[in-house]
C-alpha cells in the first residue's frame, strides 16, 4: 500500500487531475458555493506541495473524515435553497475536492477521472455556448491525458498527448455518427430543476422596483423567418400575460393558473380561431428554466412535435410542457390579424375588468372626470392615452423609486419610467373605466440578420418589454402600447437607440460588445460572433428528433422499416470501416516488406528440395551453394533473386543514378525470378 | 469445475503450446473491458440519462464520444500488445529453497520504433492448490524504462523436474479500459537440484562395495604419487613441478602433472531400502557433496541404486549427477 502511494505521488497524471478539477470547477462558478471552491483550492494546494516535494505526508484519514463530516453538514445546511440539481453538482465538486486530498490507491484515481467525467457533463447542463464547449472539449483532452500518464508514467509528456489526441480524432467521427443516428428520445423523467436558475423574464412586475432586466445583454431566443419578415414595429414577442393587479404588482391570475392545470388533467387546449395572413418561423429559445415559449401574436404551434409539446392556453400564451432546461427549438406560425377575433368569456371580462379597492385615489378622480366627460369608449381611450402625449413623459431605465400608490406617483408627480410602468399605469386607468385590459410581458424588437437563405432575428434580454391588450365588442381584443406614444425610438429603432442621450443602455457592463456598436470593426466581430452562435444553436444544440427524422429522409427517400435496417446496417458499416482504416497502419506495420517477403519465399520454396541453409550462410553464400547442388534452370533465377536482393537490402540508396533501376523494377523483376523459379521446380516434381 | 478446468487447460495447451519464443497476435492474445472499463461504460450510461433528461445534445454528443473512444481503444490496446515479443533465455541452476530467476528477453531484435509502450503486469498462473502452497509476486515492468532481460521469480519447493504455470502477461495501456493478457508457456527443462545440506564428504572406495569404508575429506587429491603428463607452465605453480629437464633441453617451462591414485577415486552412495524421511535427507547430503568435489575438481562417480553415474570430472559430470538425484528415484531416460 505504502509503495503504491509513493508510486501515485510521483505520477504526473495527478497533477493534471489537480489542474482539471480547479479548472472545471471554476468554470461552474456560478452554481457552485464558495467555500467549497475554497476546499477544492485547498486540495489543490496539498497536492501541489507533494508533487514538488515541499511536503511529503498526505492528511491522515482521519482529518479528512473530519473534514468530510464537517462540509456535508455544510452542504445541507446551505443546500437546502440550492434545489437537487445544483445541490448535487456542490456535492459532486465537494467530493472530488476531498477524494483529491486522499487519493491512495488506483481505484481512487479512477473514481476520480470517472466523476470529473461526470462534471464535465453537468457543465454543459448550465453552460452551452461555443466557448465553453471548446473549454470542455480541452478539459475531456485533458482529462484523457491524465489518464493515460497513469498508465504509462515513463512516456514523455508530448508524445502522451499525441497519442491521446489520435485517439480523439479516430474517436470524433464514431462519436459524431452514434450522435447523428441513434434515437433522440423524449425525457425519461421529471429531472430536478432550481428555482433560482430562472432567467429571462419574471412572473410578476412591480413597477415600482429597479429596472433590472433591460441591462442584460445575453441572447433570449432566435427566430428563423421563412417568408416575409416583420418589421420592427410588428415584432411583439408575446410571453406571459398578467391580469391580476393589486395595486403595485401585476401577476399571472392565480384563477388562470387553475384553470390551465384542468385543462391540462383533461387533456383540452384552447383553438384559436385562425384567419388572414401569416408568418411561418422557428425558434430557438436558450434556456431560462420556465415554461413561457415566445411568438408573434397571434401564434400558434406548427408541425407535429411542436403541437405535442407546446401547450396554448386560453389568454393565447404558449407554454411548454418541459421547462427549457436547454435549448428549445419550436415552430410556430403567427396570424397578426387573428388577435381582433377571438372569443371572449364571462371569465375574461370579470379578470381583466377587476381593480384593487383602495389605493391610487388620484388616478381614481382623474379616470371619473374622463368618464363623466366622455361617455363613448373609444374616445375615453384617447382621451386616457393623450394623457402621455401632452404632459412630458420620459422614457428612462432609471426612474425614480415608487412605493406608495406608484401608479399616482407615476402619472402625475414624476411621469418617467420604462416600459412597465406605463403599461401598468395604462392599463389600470383602462380598468378604472369599465375597459377590460391587462399586460403582457415579452420582448419587443430584436436584430435582423439576413444572409441569401435564411434571416433571423436575434432577441436579446435588454429587448425585454410589456405592452397593454385591451378588449373592445367591435374590435376584439387590441394592443395598445404606450410606450410607443412617449418614446417612438424604442420600438422602432430599439432600445439601444432610445438611450442613446442617456446613457444607461448596458451601463452595468461598459465592456459588452453590444454597447460598442459604433465601433465599426468590434460591431463586425459582435455580429460575426452572432451568427456563429446562431448556427452552433441551430445546428449542434437544436439538433432534436425533427432534424434527426429529416436527414433519415434526405438519405433513404423514405421511412419504411426496411430501410431503417438497412440504414442501421450501413452505419454499422460504417463504423466497422472506420475501425478497419485505423489498424491499416499495425497491420502494415507487421507485414514484410516486399524484398524480404519475396526472398523469403523463395528460400522457402527451396527448403521443400531439402535445401537445408546453414544459420552461418549469407546469401551470396547460399547462391553458390545452389549453383552447385541445382540444375542450371533453377540455380539462374535464384542467383538473380539473390543479386537483386543484396542490392536492395545492403546497398545504400543514395548512391542510385540515373542509370540504374529503380526499386519498382527491382521488385518487378524479382517477382518474375521468383516465378520463374517456382515453374522449374515444379517441372521437377 | 474440475472438469471445466481441464478443459481450459487444454483448449490453452492447444491455443498456446509451450514454445521457446512468443509472438503475440490474434490467436493468443484476449481483451476484455477492465473493472475501470465497466465503470466507464456505467458512466457512458449515466450520462445518456442526463443528456436525455436535460435534452442536452452536448451531453449526449460527450456520452457518444466517450463510447466511441472506448471502441477505438480496444484496438489501440490490442495493436500495443500484439507488438510484444516474448523469448526465453538460459536460467541459472536453481536448488530447492531458492528462486528461479526465469529471465524473459522482450523484444530484444526489434527495432524501437514498433516498441510496445506501458506498463507490464507479469504473472504466474497457479491453481487454486499451488496458490495457497506457492507465494509468487506480480512482476511490473514498465516498457519504457526497462533492462532487458525481465526476470520472474519463481520459488522452487520440489525438487525434480519443475513444471512451470503458464505465465500471464497482461497490460492495461493506453487508458486502463481494456485488459489484454495472454497465459505464456515456455517450452523449458529446468531442473530443480535438490536442497544442498553440510556434511562430511564420504566417499566410498568401490561402487559395489557392501562396507563403508570411506576416505577421509580434505585428503591431498591431487596426488603427488604419478606422474601423468606434461603441461605447459602456468604462473603460480610451484617451482618443484616444473621439469627442469626440459627446460635445460630449450623446450621451455614445462611442468609435470601428477593424478591421485586409482583407488582414491570415490564413489557417492546412497543407502538403499531407507524411510522416506531420510531418503530426502540423504540426497540433500549427497547433492553437498557433489557440489564440494566437483568444486576442488576431483573425480568422483554415483551411486543410487539404480542409476550409476561413471567417476569423472568436470561441469557435465556435476550436471550429470546433480540431475541424477534430482529426478531419483526415477532413472533418467
Amino acid at each position: 500500500m505504502k509503495q503504491v502511494s509513493q508510486a501515485l505521488t510521483k505520477n504526473s497524471s495527478l497533477i493534471l487531475i489537480t489542474i482539471e478539477l480547479i479548472l472545471v470547477s471554476f468554470s461552474l462558478f456560478e452554481s457552485v458555493l464558495t467555500w467549497i471552491l475554497l476546499i477544492v483550492a485547498c486540495a489543490a494546494v496539498i497536492r501541489g506541495a507533494i508533487h514538488f516535494n515541499f511536503h511529503k505526508h498526505l492528511p491522515s484519514i482521519r482529518t479528512l473524515n473530519l473534514l468530510a463530516i464537517l462540509s456535508a453538514l455544510g452542504l445541507i445546511y446551505s443546500g437546502m435553497s440550492l434545489g437537487l440539481l445544483i445541490g448535487m453538482v456542490n456535492l459532486l465538486v465537494l467530493a472530488c475536492a476531498l477524494k483529491l486530498m486522499q487519493v491512495r490507491t488506483q481505484k481512487d484515481i479512477y473514481q476520480l477521472i470517472i466523476s470529473l467525467f461526470f462534471l464535465i457533463g453537468c457543465g454543459f447542463i448550465f453552460n452551452q455556448s461555443i466557448v465553453y464547449s471548446l473549454f470542455y472539449c480541452a478539459m475531456c483532452l485533458l482529462l484523457l491525458l491524465s489518464l493515460a500518464c497513469h498508465h504509462a508514467p515513463n512516456i514523455r509528456l508530448k508524445s502522451q498527448f499525441k497519442r491521446v489526441f489520435t485517439l480523439s480524432l479516430q474517436a470524433a467521427p464514431i462519436g459524431i455518427l452514434l450522435f447523428l443516428v441513434l434515437p433522440q428520445l423524449p425525457p425519461l423523467w421529471q429531472t430536478p430543476k432550481s428555482k433560482s436558475m430562472e432567467t429571462g423574464l419574471a412572473e410578476q412586475i412591480t413597477p415600482g422596483d429597479i429596472a433590472s432586466l433591460s441591462q442584460s445583454s445575453e441572447l433570449a431566443f432566435r427566430a428563423t423567418f421563412i417568408g416575409t419578415v416583420p418589421v420592427s414595429s410588428e415584432r411583439y414577442w408575446r410571453a406571459i400575460v398578467m391580469e391580476d393587479f393589486d395595486g403595485k404588482t401585476w401577476k399571472i391570475h392565480p384563477y388562470r393558473k387553475q384553470l390551465r392545470n384542468q385543462q391540462l388533467r383533461a387533456n383540452q387546449e384552447f383553438q384559436p380561431k385562425l384567419t388572414g395572413t401569416y408568418w411561418d418561423y422557428q425558434v430557438i429559445a436558450e434556456p431560462t428554466h420556465q415554461n413561457w415559449l415566445f411568438g408573434l401574436d397571434l401564434a400558434t404551434p406548427n408541425g407535429n412535435a411542436s403541437q405535442v409539446e407546446i401547450f396554448q392556453s386560453n389568454e393565447f400564451q404558449l407554454i411548454s410542457h418541459q421547462k427549457l432546461v436547454s435549448q428549445y427549438q419550436y415552430k410556430v406560425r403567427s396570424y397578426p390579424q387573428a388577435l381582433s377575433t377571438q372569443p371572449f368569456s364571462q371569465l375574461d371580462q370579470q379578470l381583466n375588468l377587476s381593480v384593487p379597492k383602495n389605493g391610487n385615489p388620484l388616478t381614481r378622480q382623474w379616470i371619473n372626470e374622463l368618464r363623466t366627460q366622455y361617455a363613448d369608449n373609444q374616445e375615453f381611450i384617447q382621451a386616457v392615452l393623450a394623457h402621455f402625449t401632452t404632459n412630458s413623459f420620459i422614457y428612462t431605465l432609471k426612474p425614480a423609486l415608487m412605493y406608495s400608490d406608484p401608479i399616482d406617483k407615476f402619472l402625475f408627480e414624476n411621469q418617467a419610467g420604462f416600459c412597465s410602468h406605463y403599461a401598468s399605469a395604462l392599463a389600470f386607468s383602462l380598468r378604472l373605466g369599465g375597459i377590460p385590459a391587462r399586460i403582457v410581458t415579452g420582448y419587443q424588437g430584436g436584430e435582423l440578420a439576413t444572409d441569401a437563405q435564411t434571416s433571423y432575428i436575434s432577441v436579446y434580454q435588454y429587448d425585454a418589454h410589456a405592452w397593454v391588450e385591451i378588449w373592445q365588442p367591435n374590435s376584439g381584443w387590441l394592443r395598445i402600447d404606450p410606450t410607443a406614444l412617449v418614446s417612438p425610438d424604442r420600438i422602432n429603432l430599439g432600445l439601444r437607440e432610445a438611450m442613446a442621450e442617456e446613457g444607461s443602455f448596458l451601463s452595468d457592463s461598459p465592456f459588452a460588445l453590444a454597447r460598442m456598436i459604433d465601433v465599426a470593426w468590434l460591431n463586425n466581430i459582435r455580429l460575426l460572433l452572432a451568427d456563429m452562435d446562431y448556427n452552433w444553436s441551430r445546428w449542434i444544440l437544436g439538433f432534436n428528433k425533427q432534424h434527426q427524422q429529416e436527414l433519415f429522409k434526405s438519405i433513404l427517400g423514405k421511412l419504411t422499416p426496411d430501410r431503417m435496417s438497412l440504414l442501421g446496417l450501413g452505419i454499422t458499416t460504417i463504423i466497422t470501416l472506420l475501425l478497419t482504416l485505423f489498424f491499416i497502419p499495425h497491420w502494415l506495420e507487421n507485414r514484410l516488406d516486399k524484398t524480404q517477403r519475396y526472398y523469403q519465399q523463395a528460400i522457402k520454396l527451396l527448403n521443400n528440395k531439402q535445401l537445408g541453409r546453414k544459420n552461418w550462410q549469407g546469401p551470396i553464400e547460399l547462391a553458390n551453394q545452389v549453383n552447385q547442388r541445382y540444375s542450371v534452370e533453377i540455380a539462374e533465377p535464384f542467383a538473380t533473386l539473390t543479386k537483386l536482393y543484396v542490392r536492395l537490402v545492403y546497398q545504400s540508396s543514395n548512391i542510385t543514378t540515373q542509370g540504374q533501376l529503380n526499386d519498382k523494377q527491382c521488385h518487378k523483376m524479382m517477382r518474375k525470378a521468383l516465378a520463374q523459379l517456382k515453374a522449374e521446380l515444379a517441372r521437377l516434381n | 469445475m474440475k472438469l471445466l478446468k481441464k478443459l481450459t487447460s487444454n483448449w490453452l495447451n492447444k491455443r498456446i503450446p509451450a514454445a521457446q519464443k512468443h509472438k503475440l497476435n490474434h490467436k493468443n492474445i484476449f481483451i476484455f473491458p477492465s473493472k475501470f472499463g465497466g465503470l466507464f461504460l456505467a458512466l457512458c450510461v449515466l450520462l445518456f440519462l442526463l443528456g436525455t433528461n436535460y435534452q442536452n445534445n452536448l451531453m449526449l454528443l460527450l456520452c457518444y464520444f466517450l463510447l466511441a473512444l472506448f471502441l477505438v481503444n480496444l484496438l489501440a490496446s490490442y495493436i500495443n500488445f500484439a507488438r510484444i515479443e516474448l523469448h526465453q533465455g538460459k536460467s541459472a541452476q536453481v536448488f530447492v529453497g531458492d528462486n528461479l530467476h526465469l529471465p524473459l528477453w522482450l523484444n530484444s531484435d526489434v527495432d524501437n520504433k514498433h516498441m510496445p509502450d506501458g506498463e507490464l503486469y507479469f504473472k504466474f498462473k497457479l491453481d487454486k492448490q499451488n496458490k495457497s502452497q506457492i507465494k509468487t509476486a506480480m512482476t511490473k515492468v514498465d516498457v519504457n524504462v526497462y533492462t532487458n532481460p525481465i526476470s520472474l521469480n519463481y520459488p522452487c519447493t520440489n525438487r525434480g523436474a519443475l513444471s512451470l504455470p503458464r505465465i500471464t502477461l497482461s497490460s492495461y495501456f493506453p487508458l486502463g479500459l481494456f485488459r489484454c493478457w495472454t497465459h505464456l508457456a515456455f517450452n523449458n527443462q529446468i531442473i530443480v537440484y535438490p536442497e544442498p545440506i553440510p556434511c562430511k564428504i564420504h566417499l566410498s572406495s568401490h561402487p559395489h562395495s557392501v562396507e563403508d569404508s570411506s576416505v577421509q575429506a580434505g585428503t591431498e587429491l591431487t596426488g603427488h604419487d604419478d606422474f601423468s603428463h606434461l603441461k605447459a607452465y602456468q604462473a603460480g605453480e610451484p617451482l618443484h613441478h616444473v621439469a627442469w629437464k626440459q627446460v635445460a633441453k630449450g623446450r621451455g617451462m614445462v611442468s609435470k602433472q601428477f593424478s591421485s591414485v586409482e583407488n582414491q577415486i570415490g564413489w557417492l552412495k546412497l543407502a538403499t531400502n531407507q524411510s522416506n524421511e531420510n531418503l530426502e535427507l540423504d540426497i540433500s547430503k549427497l547433492t553437498f557433496q557433489v557440489i564440494e568435489l566437483s568444486r576442488e575438481q576431483q573425480k568422483f562417480g554415483l551411486d543410487l541404486g539404480n542409476t550409476c553415474i561413471a567417476p569423472d570430472v568436470g561441469h557435465a559430470h556435476t550436471q550429470a549427477c546433480l540431475t541424477a538425484l534430482a529426478l531419483f528415484p526415477q532413472s533418467k531416460a
